[in-house]
């Protein structure tokens, strides 16, 4: 054992003021750590490449029978409800939108989420609280689950051909409007996870919320005209104001897909909805974890 | 000065589920839930003055832990002030979060799956620490610990040991001011104990950082720390130095004998409890307070070729007290059900 220097023995975080910042601060911070945790993922999905792979392979053949399966569907029908104008290519481009969301979600927030409620029960969300960061953004994105991206890619691919086979070439402004819509979506989705994997501290555990996700959003997969008559405007209403899912596929949909365009004020007074909705969930699921963390028991010795 | 840690009436209860036996019990669980009510830290004061080192003592489920827990803000009190390097700790201010850390003997803070070099980059980036800085302390702390060459091993394939030195390096890289260990050598071998003790010893002398240990060692604490808060059901039974607790605790003394053929053991037994009796050498347990008469008496009745007077082990001292601790446990913990 070596004993340590003495120019070691000033320490170094008295010399800023109150311990505050030494190197980069705010944002940027933010950024960095962001890339430790992108890279270290990697790093580590690469060590279990063979697991890596099946994972890559299985959600993609997933996505894939699920395809076949609207293909199939398509055979015998023109389009998704008459005169909706969700045709078969419509019909995809919409698909891969939903697609294009939820591999985000997926590969930035799912295996956090999953791992917050289990920090909870494990009391190892303790060593998360001493970091001199924000808590909220560690818990959500110290994993990211690179191999989602396959189905991101696949996604990409079939709104590709889908815009190809409906012979559309989206503007410039329609292209940055549709990815901020998909933001908004995968704000939307981010919320009502984390919120619902907060919600452990008081339940002590509950994986079966996190498939409670799984329940909504799947109602999201669908254009909302579906949801018609007695018990599909119900469903509609409550899946677009009170758990706004519905908006989060929806609305960046129908920016690309000409037959169904935003052409009535309605139209836009939903895509404004889309906006606020998600900065609303945002605050929401932010209050949500900030009262969770008080109520923070901290398990085990 | 000011102090590092200040406490005052400082107090955490918990709610705990009652989890009844059996399959219908449990069944019935689902709709009337008992609790117990657990007073884990009950209105303790404390100042620890910047430097020190610090050990809280006493049996498990005494409140050290959520002390410190409470400490680095991890738990929020039920009631009670406390304030460390002038920050109240639960309000979790990132100022307060870079100037302190906790280590936990039984848990882990690295990434499992990688080497500990990657999650001391992450903390770099955290902590905002200069890169060169970084570096040379990381490199520094590794040497010190001896762990340079495992920096790039998977933390899974680490001994038991290994990983607890690389979580010290993980918690000291930016330098913290003040230290909270919990249990940091348990479950290790003693040649890994002793090398933790040795840096944990070498580290604070140099640095003059302020640390809270709490371990069920007593060589921990000998060899460390000079104060001693003795903890028990929540609340603070004793703080003070080492020697003071055989004082305190420490109800008798130990009589050595060095006697000739005219001693019996029936004899001996009338002035006290015997331990043991090898001729020439007999060990008497007798009550602090008797010492003198029972000296006397034997002084009298002579014989007697050499005497000593000694205080019992401090080991056997703390162990009989956390024994008598735990024997008395149960309905003062029990609390009220509701």
């Amino acid at each position: 054992m070596r004993t340590m220097d003495s120019r070691q023995s000033a320490n170094p975080a008295l010399g800023a003021a109150d311990g505050g910042p030494i190197g980069p601060s705010g944002p940027l911070r933010y950024v960095r750590v962001m890339a430790v945790f992108a890279r270290n993922s990697l790093v580590r999905d690469m060590t279990f490449r063979v697991n890596f792979l099946i994972n890559v392979a299985s959600s993609i053949s997933w996505v894939l029978m699920n395809l076949g399966f609207y293909l199939l569907i398509f055979r015998f029908a023109p389009s998704i409800g008459a005169s909706t104008g969700w045709e078969q290519w419509p019909f995809f481009a919409f698909l891969a939108t939903g697609l294009l969301i939820n591999s985000t979600v997926h590969a930035l927030f799912m295996v956090n989420a999953d791992e917050l409620s289990e920090l909870i029960r494990t009391g190892n969300l303790d060593f998360v609280l001493l970091r001199p960061i924000d808590t909220q953004f560690m818990v959500s994105l110290s994993r990211i689950d690179w191999s989602a991206l396959g189905n991101f890619c696949v996604g990409l691919i079939l709104l590709a051909t889908a815009l190809v086979r409906m012979n559309y070439l989206p503007s410039f402004l329609e292209c940055a409007l549709y990815v901020f819509f998909l933001v908004c979506g995968v704000a939307i989705y981010y919320s009502l996870m984390i919120a619902l994997a907060a919600s452990s501290v008081w339940l002590g555990r509950n994986l079966s919320l996190l498939d409670f996700w799984f329940y909504i959003t799947t109602f999201a997969r669908y254009p909302m005209e579906i949801y018609q008559g007695r018990f599909g405007a119900p469903l509609r209403a409550a899946f677009t104001w009170v758990i706004p899912v519905l908006v989060v596929v929806n609305v960046p949909a129908r920016l690309l897909v000409q037959s169904v365009r935003p052409s009535s004020a309605s139209d836009w007074f939903l895509a404004a909805f889309a906006v606020a909705a998600a900065i609303a969930s945002l605050a929401a699921s932010r209050i949500i974890f900030q009262i969770a963390l008080r109520a923070y028991r901290s398990s085990g010795s | 000065m000011t102090a590092a840690i200040e406490i005052k009436g400082l107090t955490k209860s918990f709610r705990v589920y009652q989890k009844p036996e059996g399959l219908l019990a449990s069944v019935a669980g689902l709709f009337r839930r008992r609790y117990r009510h657990v007073e884990a830290v009950r209105g303790i004061n404390l100042t620890v003055t910047p430097g020190e080192f610090v050990a809280f003592l006493g049996p498990n489920g005494a409140g050290k832990t959520t002390t410190l827990k409470l400490l680095s803000g991890v738990l929020t009190p039920t009631s009670g002030e406390a304030r460390v390097l002038g920050h109240v700790p639960w309000r979790r201010e990132n100022r307060y979060r870079r100037r302190f850390a906790l280590v936990m003997g039984q848990k882990n803070q690295l990434w499992w799956d990688l080497p500990a070099a990657e999650s001391f980059r992450l903390h770099q980036h955290i902590y905002s620490l200069p890169r060169t800085e970084f570096e040379r302390t990381r490199d520094d702390l590794a040497e010190m610990l001896s762990v340079t060459h495992l920096l790039q091993q998977p933390v899974r394939e680490l001994s038991l040991g290994e990983r607890m030195k690389m979580e010290l390096i993980a918690a000291l890289l930016h330098s913290p001011e003040v230290l909270f260990l919990d249990e940091p050598t348990i479950g290790l071998d003693v040649v890994a104990q002793h090398n933790i003790r040795a840096f944990l010893r070498d580290y604070q002398q140099r640095r003059g950082v302020t640390i809270v240990l709490t371990s069920h060692y007593m060589i921990d604490v000998a060899a460390l720390c000079h104060r001693v808060v003795m903890m028990g059901r929540g609340r603070i039974v004793y703080d003070g130095s080492l020697d003071g607790i055989v004082e305190r605790f420490g109800g008798h003394k130990v009589i050595s004998l060095h006697v000739n053929g005219a001693w019996s053991p029936e004899l001996l037994s009338g002035l006290g409890e015997l331990l043991s009796f090898e001729p020439p050498r007999a060990r008497l347990r007798v009550a602090r307070g008797d010492v003198p008469a029972v000296l006397q008496r034997i002084l009298a009745a002579g014989q007697v070729l050499d005497l000593s007077v000694e205080d019992p082990p401090l080991e056997e001292i703390v162990a009989a007290w956390f024994a008598a601790e735990r024997s008395d446990d149960g309905p003062s913990r029990r609390g009220e059900e509701v």
